[in-house]
């Protein structure tokens, strides 16, 4: 027996359990915090459910953002604020090319068309029509 | 269509009052209603500010999507919504709402933000400020003809102590995260709060409150809001585990 009356047997014993202690401590701490977004998609009803999409994916998005124009950084930044579900809506938007612009951006050749339609009530072009209902 | 008839538990009239016509810059329309409707919320943002964040320059103009994800990096709330009902409860709350339209044909499109800012259901006239100095007055038919051509979209964004009426909670919730996600911890925060109080009954707002105060380094007041989540829903393991890391580095 040791000076303390302790024996091996008990200090191996009591120093697992302080390493384990210690142990257990880290990891809880290194521990990430978990994500409300994460939390939503589980427990909120009727929530949007998460369309996944992997990183590469998001890489061609970046590309295609970066050849309309959307300095990298911005591009990346714009992403970054979009769920996986709203960046396939954008790419849908872009493939469609439905990007919402001005009004006086409309082809010659289907001005008389516009000028009809719009006294027609189907579309509304220019400021001088009135629309015959 | 009657707009009467076809609305009958809406508000007759409703008018938002305060939102300013902004005279937009060439294929601004999207940066300009945004600019428009945060203006109105008190902000002294300009258009081409959005514009940075949100235009694209070869398609000339502004992607849906990056209506939604500049108005976050903005901090403001930002939820979609699509129906006629829902734009005019919005608008009847005192909401302006941005919407998108095709103003042209299927053949030929003309994509256009615009911000509906009343409505009047015995007129029928549907009230936009559009990027121009004038008001631009819609009969109901012509409106919906424009917008059910865009898809019917449209897009309520509201500083984030406002909350839309005609969206469901777990919908408010998502755009809460979405101002976390893009670093808007403060906007979130405000949010969250907002959000239970409406809904006190709800752990989610105190989880996600707890989460941001935690990303803004307020320790002492994330573990007061986890603990209230707590309170709500004891055996959530995510409310539990966020509360150990919480108190963890408060040292216990």
């Amino acid at each position: 027996m040791g000076i303390l009356g302790i024996s091996k047997k008990g200090v191996a014993l009591v120093l697992t359990t302080q390493l384990l202690f210690a142990t257990q401590t880290a990891t809880m701490a290194q521990a990430e915090m978990l994500a409300t977004e994460n939390a939503i998609d589980k427990y909120a009803t009727h929530a949007d459910r998460g369309y996944l999409m992997d990183a590469l994916q998001r890489d061609d998005v970046q590309a295609a953002m970066i050849e309309e124009g959307v300095d990298p950084a911005e591009a990346e930044a714009r992403l970054a604020a979009l769920s996986d579900a709203e960046v396939e809506a954008l790419v849908v938007q872009m493939q469609n090319d439905t990007a919402g612009a001005d009004i006086v951006g409309t082809l010659f050749t289907v001005f008389v068309i516009l000028l009809v339609t719009d006294i027609l009530c189907f579309t509304r072009i220019f400021n001088f029509t009135r629309c015959v209902r | 269509m009657d707009p009467t008839a076809r609305f009958p538990g809406a508000a007759t009239r409703a008018q938002v009052e305060g939102v300013p016509r902004i005279q937009q810059d060439a294929f601004f329309c999207g940066p300009t209603a945004i600019a428009m409707v945060m203006q109105w919320a008190g902000s002294d943002i300009q258009q081409d500010q959005i514009a940075e964040l949100a235009f694209s320059p070869r398609a000339k103009g502004t992607y849906q999507a990056d209506m939604i994800g500049s108005s976050r990096r903005l901090g403001q709330l930002a939820v979609e919504i699509s129906t006629f009902d829902q734009l005019l409860t919005e608008v009847a709350a005192g909401h302006p709402v941005i919407v998108f339209q095709n103003l042209g044909l299927g053949i030929a499109p003309v994509w256009h933000y615009g911000v509906v800012t009343g409505y009047d259901l015995e007129r029928d006239a549907v009230y936009l400020n559009s990027g121009q100095e004038d008001q631009m007055v819609l009969p109901f038919d012509l409106f919906q003809r424009t917008w059910q051509r865009a898809g019917n979209w449209a897009l309520v964004v509201l500083p984030p102590d406002d909350l839309p009426v005609s969206v469901a909670e777990a919908r408010v919730l998502s755009a809460a995260a979405a101002l976390e996600r893009v670093g808007q911890l403060r906007a979130a925060e405000t949010l969250y709060q907002t959000g239970a109080k409406q809904w006190p009954d709800s752990w989610l707002w105190q989880f996600g409150l707890g989460n941001a105060l935690y990303a803004q380094g307020d320790l002492r007041d994330a573990r007061a809001a986890l603990r209230r989540a707590r309170a709500i829903a004891p055996d959530v393991p995510e409310i539990l585990s966020n509360l150990a890391h919480v108190e963890a580095e408060l040292g216990g």
